[in-house]
């Protein structure tokens, strides 16, 4: 089971470098690609105006030896070619400077093949402050307001991500709302009951949904047990599922800007892992998202 | 202007006790609260509810409620009804919640508004007390309304923007959060902040400033300066109030008090007073802070200091 970023960062290390694919890097993204070359996470492929790409690397420690340059000057086509690479020669393709919808617009277009055939969704990882444990909150980014159709989608994109960090079984799913009462005015409350309902029937494996929380019930057993729920998600949850988008994005910050926890991010549902600019996650942690992308690539492929 | 917790201990035993009517104190946390609540000096607590159940959990803390008066009755919705209009009558200066679901309690007080006529809405503010910063912050609605459109939202700001003056914030900043990211089309929190700024901008909603951020990363960051390290993080600029998009990413929020460094109370400001709502999950000690609260808000209110 990984339970830090050291571990994660260290298992990512024992395995192949894997080739990550930018269109238009900018300094920002080149201190970072530096950084996880330096580790041995990758190698870069780096898509845009050559000459200009050329004259930002210099700034960093890369030498030659260390990236390749695929020279395209348009903007759009940059991009296009970058998710090509990924999804044809590539193993991680990670957001540059390219506007966010038109990036998230590219990887989700059916031409890109990219996409599993559903939906993406954002998987925030945090580190717990006083415990080697990572947990899982989900959807934090992708989808505004998702159906219940949708949520068992981000569901099981958020399950792959703890086959790939070897959480122990059953994994511990707490699907969180404003109480944890099932109340049909709710519609979080309804949807989780029914999803706990399904884990109940075994419908996604040695998996124990939980639902609805609310979130004291979720983070503390003692809170959970003074209110009668009696489960062993509450106080262990490896995966929160949130309602709808306004909460998984502020969620995820909160824990970040007044919790000081540290967060790493990356899509599921992709093909192959996509890593998005989101600017809330540190430079630091960005060599997680890079290291969890590297552990989520499908083993074999193209490695460099 | 009050920064802690603290402060609001130290007035609270300055400034009772105080009448607090207890709503079904038939769990021993609860009672443990009141027990400490009337120690400290805080209150003079009427309990009504069962008054078997009431004994057994005084008697499990060790606390004599013979020396209280207390008010029998064993239906839920009765006693939130009944503590609930004599607190409008002026009979108590706090009302508790115990052991009776939120919903009878709003119910109760939204009856009793309506009688007045005052147009209030019901709507839960959760403070924290977050180290490093020297002003609590008020989630809100943490409650009470599931989806509340724009118009609800205004009031609610109003019940927040008075508790916030109460608590010596004469102008209190407040973030309209909201989910909106980069991607996507507008959604309906980030409208209703847009026009609750026009709102606060034209006076409307009285002594406030709606800040432009919309959600925690604007709140302390700028798109100019990456964010490289934790040590960028300056807490003092969260703002007083947080109004949140619904009811389900509000109390989430709130809740991390169980997994983060903070403290939290939770309380509704009727016409009549403070109305404190424990989450059924609290423990004695939060119970008893959000009594010393309650404390200080009646006199607050009594005093017109705002």
């Amino acid at each position: 089971m990984i339970g830090t970023w050291k571990e994660l960062i260290e298992r990512a290390q024992d395995s192949e470098k894997k080739k990550l694919i930018v269109a238009i890097p900018t300094l920002h993204t080149l201190d970072v690609i530096e950084e996880a070359s330096r580790a041995h996470l990758i190698s870069p492929v780096l898509v845009g105006n050559a000459s200009t790409i050329e004259k930002m690397v210099t700034s960093t420690s890369l030498t030659h030896q260390d990236y390749e340059i695929i020279d395209e000057g348009d903007r759009d086509k940059a991009l296009a070619k970058a998710v090509h690479m990924a999804r044809d020669n590539g193993d991680i393709l990670m957001q540059g400077h390219n506007d966010h919808q038109t990036f998230v617009d590219v990887v989700l277009n059916e031409g890109s093949g990219l996409l599993n055939g559903r939906l993406a969704s954002l998987v925030s990882v945090f580190q717990l402050l006083e415990r080697d444990k990572l947990i899982l909150i989900t959807d934090t980014y992708m989808n505004d307001y998702p159906s219940l159709k949708e949520k068992i989608t981000i569901l099981e994109n958020a399950l792959t991500l703890t086959d790939i960090l070897e959480f122990d079984s059953p994994r511990k799913v707490a699907a969180i709302a404003a109480v944890e009462q099932i109340n049909p005015s709710i519609p979080a409350t309804v949807d989780a009951a029914i999803i706990s309902k399904m884990s109940e029937r075994k419908q996604f494996g040695d998996v124990v949904v939980e639902g609805a929380l609310d979130m004291d019930c979720a983070v503390s057993k003692g809170a959970a047990a003074r209110k009668g729920v009696k489960s062993i998600v509450t106080g262990n949850a490896d995966v929160y599922l949130v309602p709808e988008v306004e909460t998984g994005y502020l969620l995820s910050q909160l824990l970040v800007f007044i919790g000081k926890m540290t967060m790493a991010g990356v899509l599921a549902g992709t093909s192959t892992p996509v890593i998005i600019d989101l600017p809330f996650v540190s430079r630091e942690n960005k060599i997680a998202e890079i290291a969890l992308a590297s552990l989520m690539c499908p083993k074999g492929d193209n490695n460099a | 202007m009050i920064q802690t917790l603290e402060d609001i201990s130290r007035l609270a035993r300055e400034k009772g006790p105080k009448k607090l009517a207890v709503l079904a104190p038939e769990d021993g946390e609860f009672m443990m609260a009141v027990k400490k609540g009337w120690e400290n000096g805080y209150i003079e607590p009427v309990l009504i509810g069962n008054l078997e159940k009431m004994k057994k959990v005084a008697d499990e803390v060790e606390f004599d409620i013979s020396q209280f008066e207390t008010i029998i009755e064993e239906d839920r919705q009765t006693i939130a009804d009944l503590g609930t209009s004599m607190f409008f009558e002026g009979k108590f200066d706090i009302e508790g919640k115990g052991q009776i679901p939120t919903s009878y309690i709003y119910r109760s007080i939204i009856r009793e508004e309506a009688k007045l006529g005052t147009g209030r809405t019901v709507s839960v503010i959760s403070l924290w007390e977050i180290p490093g910063l020297n002003h609590l912050v008020g989630f809100t609605d943490t409650g009470a309304t599931i989806t509340p459109d724009y118009n609800t939202k205004v009031k609610i700001v109003n019940n927040a923007i008075f508790l916030a003056h109460l608590l010596g914030y004469p102008r209190p900043k407040i973030c309209v959060l909201s989910g909106q990211r980069e991607i996507g089309g507008a959604l309906p929190s980030l409208n209703d902040g847009e026009l609750l700024k026009t709102a606060a901008a034209s006076g409307e909603l009285g002594e406030c400033e709606i800040i432009e951020a919309t959600n925690f990363f604007e709140i302390f960051m700028n798109m100019e300066k990456p964010f490289d390290s934790y040590e960028q993080i300056d807490i003092s600029k969260l703002p007083h109030i947080l109004l949140a998009p619904n009811l389900d990413t509000a109390n989430i929020l709130c809740k991390l008090n169980f997994l983060l460094d903070v403290k939290r109370r939770s309380l509704l400001i009727s016409t009549k007073g403070p109305v404190i709502i424990p989450a059924r999950s609290d423990f004695s000690n939060s119970i008893t802070g959000e009594i010393a609260m309650g404390v200080v808000i009646a006199d607050r209110i009594r005093e017109g200091v705002s």
